[in-house]
C-alpha cells in the first residue's frame, strides 16, 4: 500500500506550475509585476522590480483601501466568537460603511480581514480552495492549525513584496475549537483572545475586561459587540456595522449584525433635552 | 499697557510661528495648500484708455471653492489691477498699495499715476524675492495716457499694448496674438476681452465662471462685474431637496437678541 | 498626512432669509483617535457674530483669544460691536501676517449686519478672504459639505428650513469623514433671537 501523501500539496496550480510537495512555501513567488525603467534605484530595487518616479508604489498604495480596521475573536467554553466593523477608508474618507470583513472559507471556518481588502479577499478565497481540496484528498476536514499554517505559509513567501494581511483563522475540527492571528510579514500565532486593526487597542480593553472562559453564547456574542462598538467610537478609521459570529462543533452562525450608529444611544439612551429659553434681557455689552 | 501695545502689531510679516511650522514639515507634516486664483487675467490699451478682464473662478487644489470671486482690484479711480497666483498675496498687495496711493493723492492733491502703482509694487515684490506669489496685470489711465504693465512674482515688470496672466495666459494669448491691433474701438476692445477670458475660462481647468471687464478712460471707468456669463448652471431643482427623516435635536437653547441702543451721529464733540 | 487633518473638524455656514445658520461637528481627535464628542469649534463673538475655526485646534484657540482680545479692544475704543465685514477683515489681517508661517486654521465667520443683513465669509488660512452669498464650509469634510450643500442649498430660506438644510448637509457630510463628526452643534440666528442645537449624530 502506498501512503497518500497528496494531502501535504498544494493542490492548486494557481500560478502556473505547481512543483509539488514544499509548494508555497519554497516555490518562487509568481506575481507578475510589470518592470518600468527607474533612474535613482531607490528601493524598489530591493523590492524585486523597477518604479520610475516611485509611481507604482503609489499607485498601488492608492488601490489598497480598508486600512483602519477593528475585528476580534476569543475562544470560550462554546466555541469561537468572532467579530468586525464594517468601514472601510481611503485616508480620512470612508468609502464604504458596509464591508464584510468576516469572510466565510467553508462551513466551519471564519477569516477576519484587517489591512488591504484585496490580500486578504483574495487569499482567503485561495485558502477556501486548498481546504476544500485537502478535503477531497482526506476525507476528512483540514485542522484550522493545518488552514492558518496554510495561509501562513504562502503570506511569507510574499514577505516584503507589499501584501497587507492581518488575519485571524478561527474554526471548529476534531481538536474543538481553533483560534490563530496570522499576518503578512509570516507571523502566526496561536491564542485564546485576539483583536487586529487600527481599533484593536479599544476591543482589547473590553475584551480583557469582560472575558471568562465560562461564559454562555449570548454573553460571549454581547461582549463581542460591546467591544467592537467602543472600538468604533474610539477610533474614527472603524465603524458602521458591528457583526457577531459564532463558530461551534455545528460550524458558524452569524448571531448579529448591528448598526453602530443605533448601538451607541442603545448603550447609552439619551433623552432629548427639554427647549431651554434664556429669559433675561442680554446686557449691552 | 505696553504688553497690550505688543500684541497689537504695527504691520509687517510675523515669523514667530516659522520655527515651529518647519520644525512640523521636518518632521514629514505635509504643508498646507493655498488658495489660489488659477486664473487667466489679460489687459489690453484701445483707442482711448485701458481695458482689464478677468474669470472669476478660486480654486484649493483640486476643488473651485470661489464660482464667482472678484479678480480686478481696485488701486485708484483710474487704476485697477487684475491679480493671479495665490489668493491670500493678490488681494493684500493690492489693497496695501492701494491704500499708499491714496495718501500720496491726499499729501500731493493730484491724481495717482500707474508708474506709481507700478514701482510701489514691484518693490513689494522684489523685496520679498518671489516669496509674495503675485501675477499681476495693472492697467490705468493718467495725465500721460494709457498704460498698460505686467507684473511678475519676483519684481520684473513689462510694458504692454496687451498682456494676459496666469495659468490661462497662454489661451488668452492666442486669441489676442490673433485678433488684436492699434486703435480698436470701445466695443471692439471689451469683445476681444470677453473672448480672450472666455478662451481662458473654456481651455484652462484653473479658470472658469464668469468674465468680469473693467475700462477705464480717461476721467471715467466702468467696472462690468459678471460681463458676461458663459457657463450658467443649468440642473438647479425646482422644489428643492427632500429630507427623508428629521434632524433629532438632543438639546436646544434660546436666546432672545434685544435692539442695540443706537449710536447718533452728531452727537457731543469729544472732550480735549 | 497634512496638518490639517491632525485633529479632524468640519464647519458650515449658510445663508437664509435676514438669517443665518453657523454649524459644526463635535469632535475632537488626535489623528485617528477621538478624544473628546463635545467640543467646542464655534464661538459667539458678539450677539449676532460667529465664528468657526477648523483646522490645528491649538492653533484655532491661540487665534480666537487673540480675536478677542481685539474685539473687546474695539468694543472699548468704539463703544460699539464690530460688524461683520469689519471683523472679517480684522480675522484676515491677523492671519495674513503670519504669511510666512500661518496658523494651520481656516475660519468661517457668520454674522448679521446692518438691516440684519446675513454676512458669511471664509478664508484659507493666510486669510484670503471669500464672501459667498450661499454658503461656506471649512474642516476635513469639506469636500462632502460642498456636495451637500450645493445640492441641498436654496435661496431665501426660513430660519427652520435653513436649520434643517444646515443640519442634514452636516450630519451626512460627516458621516463619510473618519476624522469628524461624533455630533453635531448649530447656531441659527435671526434678527430676535439666537437658536443653539445640539444635534444627534453617528458616534462612529
Amino acid at each position: 500500500m502506498r501512503l497518500d501523501t497528496s494531502g501535504l500539496e498544494s493542490h492548486a496550480p494557481l500560478f502556473g506550475e505547481s512543483s509539488g510537495f514544499l509548494d508555497g512555501v519554497s516555490a518562487p513567488p509568481s506575481f507578475e509585476v510589470p518592470t518600468t525603467n527607474d533612474y535613482e534605484m531607490d528601493l524598489s530595487m530591493a523590492m524585486g522590480y523597477l518604479d520610475f518616479d516611485g509611481f507604482q508604489k503609489e499607485a498601488i498604495q492608492m488601490v489598497k483601501p480598508a486600512k483602519g480596521t477593528t475585528t476580534l475573536a476569543f475562544i470560550f467554553k462554546d466555541g469561537v466568537m468572532v467579530a468586525a466593523d464594517s468601514r472601510a477608508s481611503m485616508g480620512g474618507y470612508i468609502s464604504s460603511q458596509s464591508v464584510k470583513k468576516i469572510i466565510e472559507i467553508n462551513p466551519y471556518m471564519l477569516g477576519t480581514m484587517a489591512g488591504g481588502a484585496a490580500d486578504c479577499q483574495f487569499w482567503h478565497r485561495n485558502l477556501g480552495i486548498k481546504c476544500r481540496l485537502h478535503e477531497l484528498a482526506n476525507k476528512r476536514r483540514i485542522s484550522v492549525t493545518g488552514a492558518s499554517k496554510l495561509l501562513a505559509n504562502i503570506l511569507y513567501s510574499y514577505r516584503g513584496m507589499g501584501l497587507s494581511v492581518g488575519t485571524m483563522i478561527a474554526g471548529w475540527d476534531e481538536t474543538g475549537p481553533g483560534l490563530y492571528y496570522v499576518d503578512s510579514e509570516g507571523g502566526r500565532l496561536k491564542g485564546m483572545r485576539f483583536s487586529v486593526g487600527s481599533g484593536s487597542p479599544y476591543a482589547y480593553g473590553v475584551l480583557d475586561d469582560g472575558y471568562r472562559y465560562d461564559m454562555s453564547v449570548e454573553e460571549a456574542a454581547e461582549l463581542a459587540r460591546r467591544a467592537i462598538y467602543h472600538a468604533t467610537f474610539r477610533d474614527g478609521a472603524s465603524g458602521g456595522v458591528a457583526s457577531v459570529y459564532h463558530v461551534g462543533a455545528n460550524g458558524w452562525k452569524k448571531l448579529s449584525g448591528d448598526d453602530v450608529g443605533e448601538l451607541h444611544y442603545l448603550y447609552y439612551p439619551v433623552v432629548a433635552g427639554a427647549v431651554e429659553q434664556e429669559m433675561v434681557e442680554v446686557a449691552a455689552h | 499697557m505696553s504688553q497690550v501695545a505688543a500684541d497689537v502689531p504695527k504691520g509687517g510679516f510675523s515669523f514667530d510661528l516659522c520655527r515651529r511650522n518647519d520644525m512640523l514639515a521636518k518632521n514629514g507634516v505635509q504643508q498646507p495648500s493655498y488658495r489660489k486664483t488659477g486664473t487667466t487675467i489679460v489687459g489690453l490699451i484701445f483707442k482711448d484708455g485701458v481695458i482689464l478682464g478677468a474669470d472669476t473662478r478660486a480654486t484649493e487644489g483640486p476643488i473651485v471653492c470661489d464660482k464667482n470671486c472678484e479678480k480686478i482690484h481696485y488701486m485708484a479711480p483710474n487704476i485697477y489691477c487684475c491679480g493671479a497666483g495665490t489668493a491670500a498675496d493678490t488681494e493684500a498687495v493690492t489693497d496695501m498699495v492701494s491704500s499708499q496711493l491714496q495718501l500720496h493723492r491726499y499729501h500731493t492733491g493730484r491724481e495717482s499715476r500707474v508708474v506709481t502703482a507700478l514701482t510701489l509694487l514691484k518693490k513689494h515684490l522684489f523685496n520679498y524675492q518671489g516669496h509674495v506669489s503675485a501675477a499681476l496685470v495693472l492697467g490705468g489711465v493718467d495725465v500721460t495716457g494709457p498704460h498698460l504693465h505686467t507684473i511678475y512674482p519676483h519684481g520684473s515688470t513689462d510694458t504692454l499694448p496687451f498682456a494676459t496672466m496666469g495659468s490661462g495666459s497662454l489661451a488668452a494669448m492666442a486669441m489676442f496674438e490673433s485678433k488684436y491691433k492699434e486703435g480698436m474701438t470701445r466695443d471692439e476692445g471689451i469683445k476681444l476681452v470677453t473672448e480672450a477670458i472666455c478662451s481662458g475660462i473654456f481651455n484652462d481647468l484653473g479658470s472658469g465662471s464668469n468674465v468680469d471687464v473693467c475700462v477705464i478712460t480717461k476721467g471715467h471707468k466702468e467696472y462690468l462685474r459678471n460681463h458676461l456669463v458663459p457657463t450658467p448652471r443649468t440642473y438647479v431643482s425646482a422644489e428643492g431637496y427632500k429630507f427623508t427623516k428629521k434632524t433629532e435635536v438632543l438639546f436646544t437653547k434660546i436666546t432672545p437678541l434685544t435692539k442695540k441702543a443706537e449710536v447718533i451721529e452728531g452727537g457731543d464733540a469729544m472732550e480735549e | 498626512m497634512s496638518i490639517f487633518e491632525y485633529n479632524g473638524s468640519a464647519l458650515v455656514a449658510m445663508v437664509g432669509k435676514n438669517c443665518f445658520a453657523i454649524a459644526s461637528d463635535r469632535r475632537l481627535g488626535v489623528q485617528l483617535q477621538t478624544v473628546a464628542t463635545d467640543f467646542k469649534r464655534i464661538s459667539q463673538v458678539h450677539d449676532r457674530l460667529f465664528i468657526g475655526l477648523s483646522g490645528l485646534a491649538t492653533d484655532a484657540q491661540t487665534l480666537y483669544q487673540r480675536l478677542m482680545f481685539r474685539h473687546k479692544l474695539y468694543q472699548l475704543r468704539e463703544e460699539r460691536d464690530m460688524k461683520p465685514e469689519t471683523f472679517a477683515s480684522l480675522v484676515s489681517a491677523i492671519l495674513y501676517e503670519k504669511r510666512f508661517g500661518p496658523y494651520f486654521t481656516q475660519p468661517v465667520i457668520a454674522g448679521l449686519g446692518d438691516e440684519d443683513k446675513p454676512f458669511i465669509c471664509t478664508m484659507d488660512s493666510i486669510g484670503a478672504k471669500e464672501l459667498a452669498k450661499d454658503f461656506v464650509v471649512a474642516g476635513t469634510a469639506s469636500e462632502s459639505l460642498y456636495g451637500a450643500c450645493e445640492a441641498m442649498f436654496k435661496p431665501d430660506m426660513e430660519p427652520e428650513e435653513l436649520f434643517e438644510t444646515v443640519s442634514q448637509a452636516l450630519l451626512s457630510s460627516v458621516d463619510r469623514d473618519c476624522l469628524s463628526g461624533w455630533g453635531g452643534h448649530i447656531f441659527v440666528v435671526t434678527p430676535t433671537e439666537v437658536q443653539e442645537k445640539i444635534l444627534k449624530g453617528r458616534m462612529d
